[in-house]
């Protein structure tokens, strides 16, 4: 009853309501590289895998962002290369490609960096309130009530105990 | 035979007056429950300027199993949570009282960006996982343990409440450049009609991480 009272209020505000646009958060595989988050904000970093490179080493390179160079090696996980780099915070809003050279094989790898300013476009926020309370803890806790229940059921049989013997006249 | 009847019965005689006493004491107080604890305003961010500051590494993303807060003794499961048709974050099964849920479709905590954990301050029964949240103080520690078997510690820094009416999405939800986590619970107030009046938003940011 309560429950169904306090449905859905703070769901009419569309304020602020950002783009949304479906699309995986990571896992952009233009080419093989992975990037996670593939969209991020100036200032944020940025973790890349790719499972194309042999033994899990490679050259990357995010010099179109402004980010510069960096190594990819095996995760301690996996034998998948890994690595990360920072995006500059002077970063310009857009989509910059990320390469990573394997170091054996000379297979070249690619991914899809979105940088945007404010919401990550790639991301589906959730909006408004989140419904997690319906004022139980406002009620009387069950635990109390049958303590107290079980309380007054146990006076209840002694009393009627003493009773019964004053009744017999064996006296208290 | 007689005295060591009357003792027995004087025994009998004090547990029925205990019992009639404590019976009568614990249906009678307690009748309005207890309000959850809400932050106080010295724990609002003061700051008003988006955070920027470096806090710890980024960890890979891993998705998270479980929250503890102990300075409110919070020990609980997370499990995976979506969107609700109207576009708010869903939430965990109201019957199970100690379980939280995190935003599966958003960052996982330690990741670079915003990782969002939802959990009830309570349920039909009383207090549920996240009823003391509002409790919590700026500089605590927040931890989540995740499925790569590390542990991603997060700072508080700022303990809001917010009105389902004027909720700021994008403060909440919003992308961050350094790994940050949110906690959110109901709060704000309750009316027997209208029930909570919004939610309590713990705002923490990574500050390290073990394997």
């Amino acid at each position: 009853m309560r429950r169904t009272a306090r449905m859905l209020t703070g769901t009419a505000l569309a304020v602020g309501a950002v783009g949304m646009v479906v699309v995986p958060a990571y896992g952009a595989e233009g080419g093989g590289l992975e990037l996670g988050p593939a969209s991020v904000v100036p200032g944020g970093e940025v973790g890349v895998h790719t499972d194309v490179c042999k033994n899990g080493a490679a050259a990357g390179d995010a010099s179109a962002v402004g980010a510069g160079a960096f190594t990819m090696a095996p995760g301690s996980d996996d034998r998948r290369a890994t690595g990360k780099f920072r995006v500059p915070p002077s970063a310009q809003p857009g989509t910059y490609e990320i390469v990573a050279d394997c170091a054996e094989g000379g297979r070249r790898v690619t991914g899809d960096l979105v940088v945007s300013l404010t919401s990550t476009p790639g991301q589906v926020h959730p909006r408004g309130s989140v419904k997690t309370g319906v004022g139980g803890a406002f009620g009387r806790d069950p635990v109390q009530t049958a303590a107290g229940v079980t309380a007054l059921a146990v006076a209840a049989a002694g009393g009627t105990w003493l009773l019964h013997r004053r009744a017999r006249g064996d006296g208290i | 035979m007689r005295s060591r009847r009357s003792v027995g019965d004087a025994a009998i005689a004090s547990v029925t007056l205990l019992a009639l006493c404590s019976g009568t004491w614990l249906l009678t107080s307690g009748d309005d429950g207890h309000a959850p604890p809400q932050p106080a305003a010295s724990q609002a961010d003061v700051s008003g300027a988006p955070r920027t500051g470096p806090g710890a590494p980024a960890l890979p993303p891993s998705p998270p199993d479980r929250i503890r807060i102990p300075s409110i003794r919070v020990d609980a499961p997370l499990m995976g949570l979506g969107l609700t048709k109207a576009g708010s974050l869903d939430v965990p099964p109201a019957g199970r009282r100690n379980l939280a849920g995190w935003y599966e479709a958003g960052t996982t905590p330690g990741e670079t960006g915003t990782a969002i954990v939802a959990g009830h301050v309570d349920n039909a029964d009383g207090p549920a996982v996240f009823y003391r949240l509002g409790a919590l103080r700026r500089g605590s520690t927040i931890e989540v343990e995740r499925r790569d078997g590390g542990t991603a510690l997060f700072e508080v820094d700022a303990v809001e409440v917010y009105d389902a009416k004027a909720f700021p999405d994008e403060k909440v939800y919003g992308a961050a450049a350094r790994p940050e986590l949110r906690v959110i619970t109901c709060g704000g107030g309750y009316s027997r009609t209208t029930g909570y009046r919004g939610n309590v938003v713990v705002f923490a940011h990574l500050v390290g991480g073990s394997r």
